[in-house]
């Protein structure tokens, strides 16, 4: 045992010296003395900076990729210099052996040479420093020395990592926090991690992050003795130029007029550049003089704000109470469905004491409006996720649905059914339908019907067709029937094979060689699709057998399931995207993202509450003689309200957290808000609107946490 | 009168249940099945009333075969044959007499059923199937608060309520102490003379069968090993005793 664990040693150790060697301190660490690898490798690292450090302060102009240069140079041929001179050194011992005055003076002819050899190759390195304006930067001795010295650590290392590894024992824990500081390195390298970064611009930030930290001065009204004068500027400027009249000066006690009357507005891209828009001439009168008085830019909408980077926002008013300024058109939203002129309102404001009215702020107002939205947009998508969920929950849960089987004609009969019906459906709604008007005047009433027609039409053929088949072939001898039944999977092979083919050639093909090979290739790869499915459904057809069941139940088990969880993945926020193409910005879009989302979410939470019940009660219940629905009301839905429960009040606390963001995409509630205020730089609004939405969500989450402890 | 030919199961990994078990019983009998655990007992059991699908076999009850009965068919078979459970079987969040009244699920119009209306007799019936079985004050109270006799009793009132023809039991008493069994095998048997109805019961332990029994048969390995009145319980010889048993197999008394 122990010979064998000696040379397992001796075979490690020359690894551990060469990884030593290439990275100093690694060798140790392996070999288990993770403690000395560490303080090695850190020593090494230290002197090496301390002394390119050193080095470049020293030079008049510190450049440390120089300094590294010359260090790392004189490093390496240090180690290969201390290397040579060991082997001569080694070499001349060996020969000169047992003579000992001979060797004593071989020694100390040895060291003087070391000294001229050393002195002699460093001298050219010194060289390497370039002269600059004339003069010749000086790397002291300091630069010498330390490469020397490290390079002695670093051959030193490397004898003791192979003497380590043959005392200590290799621990599986060095390999795993090597992996780990890897991973890191490597890690915050990819993730651009950069700590000195955010310590730096937090001062730059330091104001903005201020005013959305503490926003409440924004909250509420004050009734400010203001001075204020207002004009309308209308922008874009309508064709043709419609003569807005500004206040002549002298009318109102304080005015403004602006020159232009009308303009462009600037435009900012996406790198946050401006365009400027027109310029804008604007005189006042009637101010408080000496005094500074301030600019604010009202939009079409409403919004109200300072104008960034397009002109003067703080004037100071001249001694008469009168001044002159250029303004250009700020850059701001023209909604794109807005009709008719879009006045602009232009205001400047000298601040009077500003006077706390007891009312809440316009933007508190909008925040807070809006943060009923939200609330009900998660409240409700909660309540439609419920009530969709649950039908396809029950589809979704294994033990319930693996029982269900129908024979294979029965199968057969319920697909020509289904397809038969919704076909009818279809037809007679669009027979039925322009009689109330088509889909122009009566979209709902005409949805509702198809819908009507094509789920009614299809269960009725879809269970008639079924029954029908049975009873015919009820007749019939089996291998008969069971040839029926295979000629309608074929037939039904041929058409689904038949369609993929198509699909293959006009989604994939289309791609990969263009279209015009995809569209010449459509029917050939259409033919070869239906030949395909059509001998797997029969093959299918022959393995199950006359009498043979068809999983039915476990078909639609993995449908659903795959379906669930495929829109799971899709996060709301990306649904939400979607709904805002296809409704348009607003709370449906967020809603409609929000209940699609839910839906596969609670039907997966409640078909696992479904799988995980006690089958007994169901055994007891069936057989008292109950039908399937009975059983599932008396035996499946008491057990499965606790945890029902549990999980709707877990969803609803999710939804109203996503609620709140959704709307950072264009679906309404607080996120609309916030995004707006944001872009117009209105941190302290912002700021509010992020205080309500964490109110919101922790007083949420801790009622919804209360209800579950009372109920679960 | 219930005949049951050729019973087999076999399930799908090849596992043999059932195999080929031939026995009948006549009206009021209180037919007693002994075995081992896994002999196959309450396979039989659950293939009387389809609750597993039977392989192979005939299952006549009043001359019906069970096993070609159609769905509707089935489930009006089913409600004139009440079961109890070795693990009750109740469901533990509703109460005691919503469990009651789920037996009259197979009698009463499926739609009121599924807002849980019933309606006003035979909540009266469920009552007095609770004074029956002697729990009358425990009608509100939830399943899952009543001990394990009181459990069973439930169970019994529910399988009462379906005015059955016969009673399929499953170990009916494999979960409580030696007293509670005769308690409850006492219900069975009151139930089974005063109102003719039919008793097929599983049961571990050869005194409490030796008490209780009419008729019992025995399993072994999914095949009928004993067949015979309980006089000729009370004299098993050892030899045959281990032939249902097993070669290691002693005999217990207990209670």
């Amino acid at each position: 045992m122990t010979t064998k664990q000696s040379s397992k040693k001796q075979d490690r150790s020359y690894l551990n010296g060469i990884l030593s060697a290439i990275i100093p301190g690694l060798g140790q660490m392996i070999s288990g003395n993770f403690g000395r690898g560490l303080l090695i490798i850190f020593s090494i690292l230290t002197l090496s900076g301390l002394t390119i450090y050193t080095a470049a302060q020293r030079a008049r102009f510190p450049d440390y990729q120089i300094s590294a240069q010359i260090f790392i140079t004189l490093l390496l041929e240090s180690i290969a210099l201390i290397l040579f001179l060991l082997a001569i050194y080694y070499i001349v011992n060996r020969f000169l052996g047992k003579e000992e005055f001979a060797r004593r003076v071989s020694q100390a002819f040895f060291i003087l040479i070391a000294v001229i050899v050393f002195g002699l190759v460093f001298d050219p390195v010194y060289r390497m420093a370039e002269p600059v304006g004339g003069e010749r930067q000086v790397y002291e001795l300091t630069i010498y020395l330390g490469a020397i010295i490290i390079a002695c650590l670093w051959l030193w290392n490397i004898g003791n990592a192979v003497q380590t590894s043959k005392t200590y024992t290799p621990s599986m824990m060095a390999f795993i926090l090597l992996s780990i500081l890897g991973i890191l390195v490597v890690g915050s390298q990819i993730t651009q991690i950069n700590l000195p970064k955010a310590i730096r611009e937090y001062k730059d930030t330091q104001i903005i992050l201020q005013r959305i930290l503490w926003p409440w001065e924004a909250a509420f009204d004050y009734e400010a003795s203001d001075l204020r004068a207002e004009t309308k500027v209308q922008a874009p400027c309508p064709d043709p130029a419609e003569g807005l009249q500004p206040a002549k000066p002298g009318e109102t006690e304080t005015w403004i007029i602006t020159q232009p009357a009308c303009g462009e507005v600037s435009t900012r891209d996406m790198k946050g550049n401006l365009t400027l828009g027109t310029k804008l001439t604007i005189s006042g009168g009637g101010f408080e003089p000496g005094e500074i008085a301030y600019v604010e830019w009202k939009n079409p909408i409403g919004n109200a704000f300072t104008p960034r980077g397009v002109g003067e926002t703080e004037i100071m008013v001249g001694e008469d109470g009168t001044f002159t300024s250029e303004l250009h058109v700020p850059d701001t939203v023209i909604p794109s469905t807005a009709i008719g002129p879009q006045y602009h309102t232009l205001s400047v404001y000298q601040r009077g004491v500003a006077s706390f009215t007891g009312d809440l702020s316009k933007e508190m107002n909008l925040a807070l409006q809006a943060m009923l939205e939200t609330i009900m947009m998660g409240l409700m998508a909660t309540f439609a996720g419920i009530v969709i969920s649950i039908p396809f929950s029950f589809l979704a849960a294994r033990n319930l649905m693996q029982p269900i089987r129908s024979s294979l004609l029965g199968f057969i009969g319920n697909i020509y059914g289904l397809v038969l019906g919704a076909w009818a459906g279809v037809s007679l709604g669009s027979i039925f339908t322009p009689m109330v008007g088509g889909l122009e005047k009566s979209p709902v009433l005409t949805a509702f019907i198809y819908l009507i027609l094509i789920v009614g039409l299809g269960i009725l053929a879809f269970r008639l067709m079924g029954v029908i088949l049975e009873k015919i072939t009820h007749k019939l001898p089996t291998s008969l029937s069971h040839l029926i039944s295979i000629l309608g999977l074929v037939i039904m092979g041929l058409v689904v094979g038949y369609i993929l083919g198509q699909a293959y050639a006009h989604g994939v093909i289309t791609i990969t060689r263009g279209e015009n090979v995809a569209n010449h290739m459509a029917p050939s790869t259409a033919k070869i699709g239906a030949v395909i499915f059509g001998v797997l459904f029969a093959v299918m057809g022959i393995k199950i057998g006359p009498n043979g069941q068809v999983p039915t139940g476990n078909l639609i088990y993995y449908g659903v399931r795959t379906l669930m969880n495929i829109v799971r993945s899709i996060e709301p926020l990306i649904w939400a995207l979607v709904g805002v193409i296809w409704i348009g910005p607003g709370p449906f879009s967020g809603f409609i993202a929000l209940t699609i989302h839910s839906v596969a979410a609670l039907g997966k939470l409640y078909s696992e509450a479904i799988e995980s019940i006690n089958p007994g009660p169901i055994e007891a219940i069936q057989a008292t003689g109950a039908n399937r629905l009975q059983t599932i009301v008396y035996a499946v839905i008491p057990q499965v309200l606790p945890p029902f429960i549990s999980f709707t009040i877990y969803r609803w606390d999710i939804n109203v957290r996503m609620s709140t963001v959704i709307g950072l995409v264009g679906g309404g509630g607080i996120g609309f808000l916030l995004i707006q205020w944001i872009r117009q730089f209105q941190y302290e609004a912002a700021g509010i609107a992020v205080w309500l939405i964490a109110i919101t969500v922790a007083v949420l989450d801790y009622v919804s946490a209360e209800i579950r402890e009372k109920f679960v | 009168m219930l005949r049951v030919e050729n019973l087999t199961k076999v399930y799908e990994d090849g596992t043999v249940a059932l195999k080929d078990v031939s026995f009948s019983v006549e009206e009021g009998e209180f037919l007693v099945i002994i075995g081992l655990s896994g002999s196959g007992k309450s396979t039989l059991l659950r293939c009387i009333n389809r609750l597993i699908e039977p392989t192979e076999g005939k299952i006549l009850w009043n001359d019906v075969d069970i096993i070609s009965a159609g769905d509707k068919e089935l489930n009006q078979i089913r409600r004139s044959i009440g079961m109890i459970f070795q693990h009750f079987n109740l469901v533990d969040r509703s109460n005691v007499i919503t469990n009651v009244l789920a037996g009259r699920l197979g009698y009463v119009n499926p739609l009121w059923s599924l807002i849980s209306y019933f309606s006003p007799q035979d909540i009266q019936r469920a009552k007095q199937v609770l004074d029956q079985v002697g729990i009358p004050d425990k009608a509100y109270n939830r399943a899952d608060e009543l001990s394990g006799g009181q459990k069973q009793r439930v169970g019994i009132a529910r399988a009462l309520m379906q005015s059955p023809k016969m009673i399929l039991a499953d170990e009916p008493v494999a979960s409580l102490d030696p007293v509670l069994a005769h308690s409850i095998l006492g219900y069975l048997e009151k139930i089974n003379q005063d109102q003719n109805i039919t008793i097929l019961c599983s049961l571990h332990f050869l005194d409490l069968v030796q008490r209780y029994a009419s008729k019992v048969i025995g399993l072994r390995d999914g095949k009928l090993v004993f067949e015979g009145t309980k006089e000729d319980v009370g004299q098993i010889s050892d030899e045959r005793f281990k032939q249902i048993y097993g070669e290691e197999a002693q005999r217990l008394n207990v209670g």
